[in-house]
């Protein structure tokens, strides 16, 4: 019998029932409403697109547990741990609306209880907490004992005390199960040899002979305690520090769905709508990352800015900005929505007379920018987007902190970025100081420039670096021999040819990428270009996934894309040259934001004599070489330099050659190379110069070997 | 309310790839290139960072001018996007990137023409003439003091204080206000405006004066015949010094270097 | 304006002693006064320097004029120009020769428009048009990339003269020229401009942009101390040290001593490339110095490409060498 239908005191079990559910979710209601108004607090931000889409997508995320399970590795098994948790506290979760919610509740206990469907259902609840408890048992071990790299985090008294209690709870709510069952069953009656433990403890209750009134006492006061820990629980969680169970979900249905590589164009007229200087100037989305944080600190420990001793961690800022809006966020409310007109710090040029004069919050909060994190982590980001491929909620990271950027370059375009962003403004281009025009490196090798002769099936987009880069000039050679050998009829744009604007976009110059896109947009519709090749993965990804939010849409391709392809069609005929063991780098812009990993190694296999050795980090969790995020052109004079970390690490797998599929890439580790002074030992070349090595046909004499 | 005048001219980069640049023999000056668009000479835009300067710790109202035969919008207005509040566009075919006097005589005419001021700021030399003489010139023409090379100007109520470098040290000089001020690359570079400052140098104001405007003769005003101008012959060679040893070498390279007085 | 002759020579003095720019003045403007037949003279303001009249004259002047007084001892803009005025009006030259020099910055400009006449400034050569006997005045013009020859149509025609590219003037003490002293006869009232203060400042902190000397290392330096040797001869030069990226990145030297695209832009009298490859970003740092001199082991080093002088040598043996046979030189 259910436990409600008794009287206690007079009082019959139900009201008691009720009465606790409604105190219970009347406090869960309050404070998620809370929360959800906090987030409102936000920027306003359409994530509603696609609905039916969503909502199917984040099921399938959340019950497959996928983003989990993949980060799942032989030295870090964990997340099946974690699933074992989630699909056995799902099934508990069932299991109490149904058997306490309606079978109680409801008083459907006798439709629901002492009947196949239970012994059924209890059967799967003995296996699934056991899995609980093991997946309990390991997050003990793994959080206080082994205390891996990921978990450690400096944490407040009340972050502990959530864990501890949550472990608490669970394990505690795991053995009332048996508990409850044991006792019940002794009590009424065991029902057979399933569910297994259950019956097991039963039996062993009965053969103890404890008086049935005793038994029915203890079953009853397991059965409440039950109730009240769950209820206790209801209320507590959205208190916790631990917001994740309740927004992880709505964290995947909300996730972006555009391209990765394309970062939110925003208009620059509207300047109330881009940049973050303060908490209220996040979207809310951006804001439901907080709450949806998982602690996991998978992103913190793949950071390469972290991992090279940069102050900026990707958990710490998205944790920060939680924190920071449940601190100073009630206030906020309080005050009004006008409030969020002014700033929290004090000493920021104050808003403009437009919005009205409010009552700041009361207790001057720290300025977000500067406290809660730091200019240099800001600018130590090399947006390599390893946090966000990482992330099992889906966070967007990244995002945030050129957010954060554009916020700093509003006023004046900072002192350290500069050089590149002014020379981009009067040169059109980063590279200031370069000796060379953009035709230069195409001297002698007869190359149609698209404005004296616009006959071309394909646009090769040479990009600044390789234009005027010394050690990269020899790409662009390499690579327009290549599709000459091919018989490609391709031109360039020679001196018309702007910066894509990818480096401006990076470091918060959101005016001068737009500036330099839409010149380009024009460009390309003048000579009606359809077909763009580029050497450059910035460049790439700027090109296809950016310009056709500002009108510009062309097929473009990657230079090895397009090579693997030409030697696909036996347009390249490969010589050996000779033997070599060459690994692969993949480029961040190329591998995690375009999801080109095949290509290039597609290539270097088909050049006889190579043998290709991966690095132990590659593809999807491939190592930043730290020039992205504009980070080319900024000094890095903070612990390790990350170019040099993973020149290491293939280093460490003893090749000859170090193949590259970027410019940065390439520049970043000529220049690691040199310091590190490996000589001979190792050279670094792209993948284009590989390719052109190994042709039949020897070099043009003219070419600036 | 302090009124700075700063003037700004512009130039053919500085900074050009030395493959497109080439000298007109015919019309003795470089050929303006297609693909690189013209720059504000360096030393102005440091100017303008004093002239802002001043700007940032009292009240003061920044007016740019520049002369030129034909001036590049775009290339001018970054001015009023790095701070300046007016810009006087000074528009004529008889002016001349060569003609210092034509120059400073129409620089001279507009900041008459646009009443009371406190401080001339100009850059020490433009990158295209290097003479470093229109400042003096426009000092001349105004009868007012002018001190050169400063790397750090002041504006009190009714006294300009400069600091420059001199012989074998630094020197502050002060002079009654109005006056003018050339200043170096120490004043500081100018700062690079951000989204905020090009959306509201769009509503600053731009005036445009030509020669007959400036009530300005120009016919005559050249004292100079420019006989040529060329590109010294690039040999690219290096005069490689040989020797049994490399210490021979060194010395002979010591020797050779004295020899063309380098050392 | 025919009634101008002669070449006047502004003749600086610093320390008590005339500055090499002097006798290098004295030098071409005796040249150019014997093609063209006519006198040279000198002038020579400051305090002190009455001494000096008598070296100016076994230079070829055969008038000097002398200003001396206490107030003259330092460079200022209006008594200097008001003496050179005086001067000018007196001696009535065809030519009038000063210094690219702090002092003829500011004062030639200040003469021409005073005159009525031109300056022409930062002159690497002069000579005698032989048909029109004006003075053909060279002159870099934008950056250096490009050379002006000019002629100044007025008297008297001001060219300011860059240091070192003049040969300076042979000693003759037989040589013979009259002394003439004038009264500057200043108001000092009249004066608005004032110096209010003066600091003599040691020459360590000189900033690499300011240095007419930079000893510029590379990667193959190999160390901090290996920067020490550099410093040596940067001392001996009175100039400053510098480096590409990578010694920098290496910390063997700060990174304010970085010189190329993301360091300083550099452009001495005198550039010593030691032990670097000169890549284009660090070259477009110092390609408009006036002398670059590359020591490199390696023959097909970019640095050659750009050098005036080099040997290909190891600097670890080339360069002590070179800095002892510096000493003997220079010290």
């Amino acid at each position: 019998m259910s436990p409600v239908a008794e009287n206690y005191l007079g009082i019959t079990g139900y009201v008691i029932f009720w009465f606790l559910f409604a105190i219970a979710l009347g406090l869960f209601i309050q404070r998620v409403c809370l929360l959800i108004r906090l987030l409102k607090l936000g920027r306003p931000e359409n994530r509603f697109d696609r609905l039916a889409y969503r909502f199917i997508n984040m099921l399938a995320l959340a019950f497959t547990q996928w983003r989990n399970l993949k980060a799942a590795t032989l030295k870090d098994p964990s997340p099946i741990g974690h699933a074992f948790m989630f699909w056995g506290l799902g099934l508990f979760f069932i299991a109490y609306l149904v058997f306490i919610g309606f079978g109680s509740g409801f008083g459907l206990f006798t439709v629901l209880s002492g009947g196949a469907f239970e012994t059924v259902f209890f059967s799967i609840l003995d296996i699934a907490a056991i899995l609980v408890i093991i997946a309990m048992l390991w997050v003990i071990i793994k959080r206080y004992v082994i205390r891996p790299e990921r978990l450690k985090r400096e944490e407040t008294t009340e972050e502990k005390i959530t864990q501890a209690s949550l472990i608490t709870v669970i394990i505690v709510l795991m053995l009332l199960h048996y508990g409850m069952e044991g006792f019940g069953y002794a009590a009424y009656g065991v029902p057979g040899s399933w569910p297994p433990l259950g019956t097991a403890l039963a039996n062993t209750l009965v053969s103890a002979g404890i008086s049935r009134d005793s038994l029915v006492a203890v079953y009853q006061s397991l059965w409440w305690f039950n109730y009240i820990l769950l209820l206790g629980a209801v209320i507590y969680a959205p208190r916790s520090k631990h917001l994740h169970p309740l927004f992880s979900f709505s964290n995947m249905a909300f996730k972006n769905l555009n391209p990765r590589g394309a970062l939110k164009t925003v208009d620059i007229q509207k300047k109330e709508e881009w940049g973050v200087s303060k908490i209220q100037d996040f979207s809310w989305k951006q804001l439901l990352d907080g709450y949806a944080c998982t602690w996991c600190g998978r992103c913190h420990t793949v950071c390469p800015a972290q991992l090279s001793g940069k102050p900026l961690s990707p958990r710490e800022l998205i944790l920060g900005m939680k924190e920071h809006l449940l601190k100073v966020g009630p206030d906020l409310l309080k005050a009004g929505r006008a409030a969020a007109a002014v700033p929290v710090a004090t000493g920021e040029a104050g808003a403009a007379g437009s919005e009205p004069a409010v009552v700041p919050p009361e207790n001057p909060e720290k300025a977000f920018i500067g406290d809660v994190i730091s200019e240099d982590a800001i600018w130590a980001c090399t947006t390599c987007l390893a946090c966000q491929e990482v992330c099992p909620s889906c966070n967007e990271q990244m995002n945030n902190i050129i957010e954060l950027r554009r916020h700093l370059q509003m006023a004046a375009v900072t002192e350290t970025a500069r050089d590149p962003l002014k020379n981009l403004r009067v040169r059109g281009n980063p590279w200031r100081g370069t000796m060379y025009a953009r035709t230069d490196w195409a001297e002698g090798l007869d190359i149609k420039i698209i404005g004296e002769d616009s006959h071309v099936d394909v646009l090769y987009w040479v990009g600044c670096t390789e234009a005027l880069e010394d050690r990269s000039l020899k790409v662009a050679q390499a690579v327009a021999r290549l599709m000459k050998q091919a018989g490609v009829n391709f031109g360039i744009l020679g001196e018309e040819e702007m910066c894509c604007g990818d480096p401006a976009r990076r470091l918060g110059a959101e005016h001068l990428f737009q500036m330099l896109a839409m010149n380009n947009i024009q460009l390309f519709s003048s000579y009606n270009i359809q077909k763009i090749v580029t050497a450059c993965p910035h460049c790439f990804n700027t090109l296809k996934n950016e310009y056709p939010r500002l009108g510009g849409q062309f097929e473009v391709i990657h230079h090895s894309q397009f090579i693997a392809d030409l030697i696909k069609k036996n347009l390249l005929k490969l010589n050996q040259f000779r033997e070599a063991v060459v690994t692969y780098q993949d480029p961040c812009y190329l591998g995690r934001y375009n999801d080109i990993y095949q290509p290039p190694r597609q290539i270097l296999k088909s050049i006889p004599g190579v043998t290709l050795v991966e690095m132990e980090q590659n593809r999807k969790n491939g190592f930043c070489c730290g020039g992205g995020g504009g980070r080319m052109w900024l000094e890095e004079d903070t612990g390790q330099r990350i170019s040099e970390m993973r020149l290491s690490q293939a280093m460490d797998t003893r090749v000859q050659v170090m193949a590259t599929a970027c410019p940065f890439c390439l520049q970043m580790f000529e220049d690691a190379a040199r310091v590190k002074e490996v000589g001979e030992s190792l050279k670094i070349r792209d993948i284009a110069e590989l390719v052109a090595e190994a042709l039949e046909i020897p070099k043009d004499a003219k070419d600036k070997a | 309310m302090k009124n700075i005048i700063v003037c700004m001219k512009q130039v053919l980069d500085p900074e050009i790839p030395l493959s497109l640049f080439h000298i007109d023999t015919e019309a003795r000056q470089a050929i303006p290139p297609k693909a690189t668009p013209p720059v504000l000479s360096p030393f102005d835009e440091n100017a303008l960072e004093a002239a802002l300067k001043i700007k940032d710790t009292q009240e003061s109202n920044v007016t740019v001018i520049s002369l030129g035969k034909k001036l590049n919008r775009v290339v001018v207005s970054s001015a009023l996007a790095a701070g300046a509040d007016h810009l006087v566009l000074l528009q004529d075919e008889a002016f001349s990137d060569f003609n210092t006097y034509l120059t400073a005589g129409a620089l001279a005419a507009a900041i008459k023409k646009l009443g009371p001021y406190d401080l001339i700021l100009c850059g020490l030399q433009a990158a295209d003439t290097n003479t470093g003489q229109v400042g003096t010139g426009i000092a001349s023409m105004l009868g007012i003091p002018c001190i050169t090379a400063a790397r750090k100007v002041e504006l009190d109520d009714d006294k300009v204080r400069v600091e420059k470098v001199s012989a074998d040290g630094s020197e502050v000089i002060e002079a009654p206000a109005p006056a003018v001020v050339t200043t170096n690359y120490e004043v500081g570079v100018l700062r690079e405006p951000g989204v905020e400052a090009f959306m509201s140098a769009a509503k600053k104001p731009i005036t445009t004066w030509n020669a007959q405007e400036l009530g300005i003769e120009t016919a005559g005003t050249d004292c100079f015949n420019m006989v040529q101008m060329y590109e010294p012959v690039q040999e690219g060679k290096c005069e490689i010094l040989e020797g049994a040893s490399p210490e021979e070498k060194a010395e002979k390279l010591v020797t050779r270097l004295t020899e063309v007085k380098v050392i | 304006m025919s009634e101008n002759t002669g070449v006047l020579v502004h003749c600086e003095v610093t320390g008590g002693k005339f500055a090499p720019i002097a006798i290098e003045l004295l030098g071409a403007g005796s040249r150019l006064a014997s093609e063209l037949g006519q006198e040279l003279s000198a002038v020579l303001i400051g305090s002190d320097i009455g001494g000096l009249a008598q070296e100016a004259i076994a230079c070829g002047a055969k008038k000097v004029y002398v200003i001396d007084e206490p107030s003259l001892k330092d460079y200022a803009t209006e008594p200097y120009l008001m003496v050179m005025e005086k001067v000018v009006q007196q001696a009535l030259p065809s030519i009038l020769l000063l210094g690219q020099t702090p002092s003829g910055r500011d004062l030639a400009p200040w003469l021409a428009f005073r005159l009525n006449t031109g300056a022409t400034m930062d002159c690497m050569a002069l000579e005698i048009d032989p048909a029109t006997r004006r003075l053909l005045m060279t002159r870099p013009v934008y950056g250096g990339n490009a050379q002006a020859v000019q002629v100044c149509k007025t008297d008297p025609q001001i060219a300011a003269v860059r240091t070192k590219a003049m040969a300076p003037s042979a000693k003759d003490d037989t040589l013979q020229g009259r002394v003439i002293n004038i009264e500057a006869g200043i108001d000092s009232a009249s004066l608005k401009t004032e110096v209010v203060e003066r600091k003599i400042e040691a020459a360590v902190g000189v900033r690499l942009e300011d240095a007419r000397v930079v000893v510029a290392g590379g990667r193959g330096i190999g160390s901090a101390e290996g920067f020490q040797q550099l410093e040596e001869v940067a001392g001996l030069l009175k100039g400053v040290v510098g480096a590409t990226r990578p010694p920098c990145d290496a910390r063997w030297v700060p990174d304010s001593r970085q010189i190329g695209i993301t360091g300083k832009i550099v452009s001495p009298d005198l550039y010593i490339a030691v032990a670097l490859s000169g890549a284009s970003q660090h070259v477009s740092g110092f390609f408009s110095s006036k002398v670059i001199v590359a020591i490199n082991k390696d023959p097909e080093a970019n640095i050659f490409k750009v050098a005036h002088y080099g040997i290909v040598a190891d600097w670890k043996a080339a360069l002590p060498a070179f800095t002892a046979r510096l000493k003997q030189v220079v010290g």
